[in-house]
């Protein structure tokens, strides 16, 4: 067809356009203040509208006292009632007559504010934001109502059997790690928070730091501007002194299980789960099993072409570890379709983990990985937000968005060796994890 | 006599042409909305689910050449997929490409819409799934099963009387047969628009209309229209289910679309009373920010499902029928009757004091810009400007600004006068012990409220009002029905 040769000069040009390489379509400008904020800059060619993700290194996993599970999430909350200068009312106001989308969501590693807004109001954005950061200012009353919002939450999650499979997982897979609680907390933590006024204070004092922090723009602005608005309202801000010692998870001694019984009518879910590492892109273990959960468990694998699409006796299956701080897992879900195919499915899955931990993956199934993995970023960073979104979890690892251009160096270096090691180095046995959920108990 | 001729000829085309929306540009990415105008209004009597199995095998199944492995297989390396999308009067299909790949892209594209397979093996999957979704999947989502059990009782016995994704036992019994004659009828050119942005070559539109050209020329857009019945009396459905807390939806029709002279007046008043998940409406404040009785409380003048994971709907679920609804997320059974009267009392202080000059001026101050955000990606772009399409009006983005710059404070109090109300509504629940629950709403007794904090005495003053609010419901007027039952 003819237009094939102008799709190719149209691609030619697009990828001349950014640098050979980084993953990042865009360069970046990073730069620290002498209080320990860090600064980061994307200028990208989407005109109009700028994105602002502040990134604060805290999440559950900072959580290390026992009964104080879920307060990382609790302040993603507490930060938006306000302060002496801009009272919840007022930033509320505010961000409504910019017109600004503004939200902010909690991990395991971090807690992270954003607003979207044309980029005429960046001062004001950067204003308000430094003011809360600092000046956070929320009495008794306010926070015992924002706790019970808190519980409003758990409680809309808590119709779905994902949510308690995860919550078992956790806490049979690990012993001393911070990872044993989800972000939401223990249950008996959430209920018990609007009594903990003052451990927030204390919270607050400990994490909400400069040297925590990182602030993230992205879109029709220069660094020089954003710089200028950063040192006229955050350079004030005081560094703080606080070190969290989050446990060490114990190497595992043998293989766990848990059954969840589910009182509602629900699939059987089994979840199979082996400790993974820490993410590292000094070596390319995480990179590695990132490639093996496409290669053995994303609809393109032998395995869900098995269950799901010949024999279908799954209807979903998906596997892999999230990026962690800590050490973490790599888990594969199966939704089966009848209990009695339980066995069945648990032992195919651990076939195929065996299988790759045996047998080099096939070099063309690998190459397609990394066309797949270059693609998809490409494909999602497609406006100044979904940069800044992309950005925000590598920011939370490493404090720099390199971390994502080192990452995908290491996934274009991948050999089906790297792949065969990972798989037999932490697909084991000993440090396996089982839950399965049925429809049981209850009415 | 030839002229004469050529002009009917002309007439004809016009009836069973499809419609081409294109937005070229200079991003690398090219995206893809394909909009058939026909859906789940359009399903066979008796067979909820054919528009949306039809779909669904377009979109996980086969074609004539390629099984679903090598589909599956093609895609991956690209990154893409082909992703459906089925409404009551839309079923759309949509994906993205990075351009290096769009002559492979569209061509598995191409093949999956027009020449599909119809493989058994695929329609038991898909089939599968289409059970599973209701079985496990919405009846494991309180807020979205509430919503859906909403739209269902208000339009029972008309074309949107049944769920997009059908019923457990009509999805079983439904043949390939069913589906294939569903596409062979309603997949034509005369319900179709095809939507592409991005940086696609000039002449590739023309070569996709010509492959397009090949399916039947239909016989022009209809479609089935039909207004719900006249709610006489407000009226309570609890699904029950064994679940920690009290999930509510409640609504009914209002005659405003996109096509209305209120719509953007209405499209304000639902913003100040209860913008989609943002902290400014008054539910919000009320309701969460002053209370704690939840996680948060919206209202829509439009269709919005899915809105727990979305910011932003989604377009293409373009709708001639409407209904205002108000989502209360799920709040502690001791609280539920106290939250529905304080959403009703504030929805009864919005129609009687009508929204106030300072926060009108707020309102429209921030939908101006918003709006702006609705189409902040290339997809959205391209599904708002089909959605125009569809609704034949002006451009969503721009007709919305300047509608805002114009309108008052009187004119927007006056469309809330003309289309909301506080009776004849339904409400639904999604609930443990539904009998108790029965009870309670039916009974008039007041149901105070308890805080864990001292609150302002002006709040305490106002919740001596709300905690007596008349629900008018007796026991007649509530159904309770078991969650294994709906959708059913």
């Amino acid at each position: 067809m003819n237009w094939k040769f102008a799709v190719m000069a149209l691609a030619a040009a697009a990828f001349a356009a950014q640098a050979p390489q980084k993953i990042i379509p865009y360069p970046y400008a990073q730069e620290d203040l002498p209080n320990g904020l860090r600064v980061v800059t994307v200028s990208t060619d989407f005109p109009n509208i700028v994105a602002v993700y502040i990134v604060v290194q805290t999440g559950s996993r900072n959580e290390v006292e026992a009964g104080h599970t879920g307060f990382a999430h609790l302040f993603e909350h507490l930060m938006f009632r306000g302060t002496q200068k801009f009272p919840a009312d007022k930033y509320n106001d505010t961000l409504q007559r910019i017109g600004a989308s503004s939200n902010a969501f909690t991990t395991d590693d971090f807690t992270c504010f954003y607003t979207v807004f044309s980029k005429e109001d960046l001062p004001a954005v950067m204003e308000m934001e430094a003011d809360r950061f600092q000046n956070l200012k929320y009495s008794e009353p306010e926070f015992k109502t924002e706790a019970l919002a808190v519980l409003g939450e758990y409680n809309k999650d808590a119709s779905s059997p994902f949510s308690k499979l995860e919550e078992t997982l956790r806490d049979t897979a690990f012993s001393a790690s911070t990872y044993k609680h989800t972000t939401m907390g223990f249950l008996k933590d959430v209920q018990n928070m609007p009594n903990q006024y003052d451990y927030s204070l204390k919270f607050f004092g400990r994490y909400y730091r400069p040297e925590y922090t990182t602030i993230l723009v992205s879109g029709d602005v220069r660094s020089k501007a954003v710089r200028q608005l950063v040192d006229k309202y955050w350079s004030g801000w005081k560094h703080g002194s606080y070190k969290p010692e989050i446990p060490s998870e114990p190497p595992q001694d043998g293989p766990r299980s848990a059954h969840v019984d589910w009182p509602g009518p629900t699939l059987p879910i089994l979840t199979i789960a082996f400790k993974s590492p820490a993410y590292s892109d000094a070596n390319r273990e995480s990179a590695a099993l990132d490639a093996l959960a496409f290669l053995a468990f994303s609809p393109t694998s032998e395995l869900y072409q098995k269950l799901v699409v010949r024999e279908q006796k799954a209807d979903a299956l998906f596997g892999g570890a999230e990026d962690h701080v800590d050490p973490w897992l790599f888990q594969i879900t199966a939704r089966v379709k009848k209990p009695e195919d339980m066995d069945y499915v648990r032992g195919e899955i651990l076939a195929a983990v065996k299988a790759f931990q045996e047998k080099p993956v096939d070099a063309a199934g690998l190459e397609n990985v990394k066309k797949h993995l270059r693609y998809s970023a490409a494909l999602r960073m497609n406006s100044s937000d979904a940069i800044a979104s992309s950005l925000a979890g590598y920011v939370a690892l490493r404090r720099t968005p390199e971390t994502m251009n080192r990452l995908y160096e290491q996934y274009a270096q991948l050999t089906p060796d790297d792949v065969l090691k990972a798989a037999a180095k932490y697909l084991v046995e000993n440090s396996r994890t089982i839950v399965t959920l049925t429809a049981g108990g209850g009415k | 006599m030839k002229i004469a001729a050529l002009l009917l000829l002309g007439a004809a085309l016009a009836s069973a042409q499809m419609r081409v929306m294109a937005k070229p540009g200079k991003s690398p990415l090219v995206t893809f909305r394909i909009v058939f105008t026909t859906g789940a209004a359009t399903d066979p009597p008796g067979k909820p689910g054919v528009a949306y199995l039809t779909a669904r095998m377009l979109a996980d199944g086969g074609t004539r050449d390629m099984t679903y492995r090598q589909i599956v297989d093609a895609l991956f390396p690209m990154a893409a997929s082909v992703n459906a999308q089925v409404d009551k009067e839309m079923s759309t299909f949509y994906g993205a490409t990075h351009v290096d790949n769009l002559p492979d892209y569209y061509k598995l594209l191409r093949a999956m819409l027009l020449d599909p397979g119809w493989r058994a093996d695929d329609f038991a999957r898909v089939k599968d799934e289409a059970v599973n979704s209701i079985r496990v999947g919405l009846r494991s989502n309180d807020e979205e099963l509430g919503k859906e059990v909403l739209y269902q009782n208000i339009y029972q016995g008309t074309p949107y009387g049944q769920y997009d994704g059908g019923a457990v036992d009509t999805l079983e019994s439904i043949t390939l047969d069913d589906v294939k004659s569903f596409y062979h009828t309603q997949y034509s050119q005369s319900h179709l628009i095809l939507g592409i942005a991005g940086g696609y070559p000039p002449t590739f539109v023309e070569a996709m209309k010509k492959d397009f050209r090949s399916l039947p020329e239909g016989a022009g857009f209809h479609p089935r229209q039909q207004q719900p019945k006249l709610i006489q009396k407000t009226r309570a459905v609890i699904v029950e289910k064994d679940t920690r807390s009290v999930a509510f939806s409640l609504g009914f029709p209002i005659y405003v679309t996109r096509r209305s002279a209120d719509y953007t007046a209405m499209l304000l008043a639902a913003s100040y009373l209860g913008q989609h998940r943002m902290s400014t409406g008054v539910l919000y404040q009320q309701m969460r920010e002053k209370r704690g009785l939840n996680y948060g409380d919206y209202d829509y003048i439009e269709y919005f499902p899915r809105g727990m994971f979305f910011m932003e709907p989604e377009p293409n679920l373009a709708r001639h029928e409407q209904i205002f609804q108000i989502w209360i997320r799920p709040v502690e059974p001791a609280n539920a009757r106290f939250a529905l009267r304080l959403a009703l009392y504030e929805l009864d202080k919005l129609i009687k004091d009508g929204i106030p000059e300072d926060a009108f001026e707020r309102t429209r101050d921030f939908l101006s810009k918003y709006v702006n955000v609705l189409t902040r990606t290339r997809s959205a772009e391209l599904g708002y400007a089909i959605d125009n399409l569809y609704y034949d009006r002006a451009d969503y983005v721009e007709t919305v600004k300047a509608d805002l710059a114009k309108l008052t404070r009187e004119q927007v109090n006056a469309a809330i006068h003309r289309h909301l109300r506080t009776d004849r509504l339904v409400i639904v629940a999604v609930s443990r012990d539904g009998e108790a629950l029965k009870q309670q709403l039916a009974g008039g007794d007041p149901s105070p409220m308890t805080y864990n904090s001292p609150k302002p005495a002006a709040l305490m003053e106002e919740d001596k009002t709300v905690e007596k609010w008349p629900l008018n419901l007796s026991p007649d007027n509530i159904t309770v029905v078991p969650a294994d039952k709906v959708f059913q």
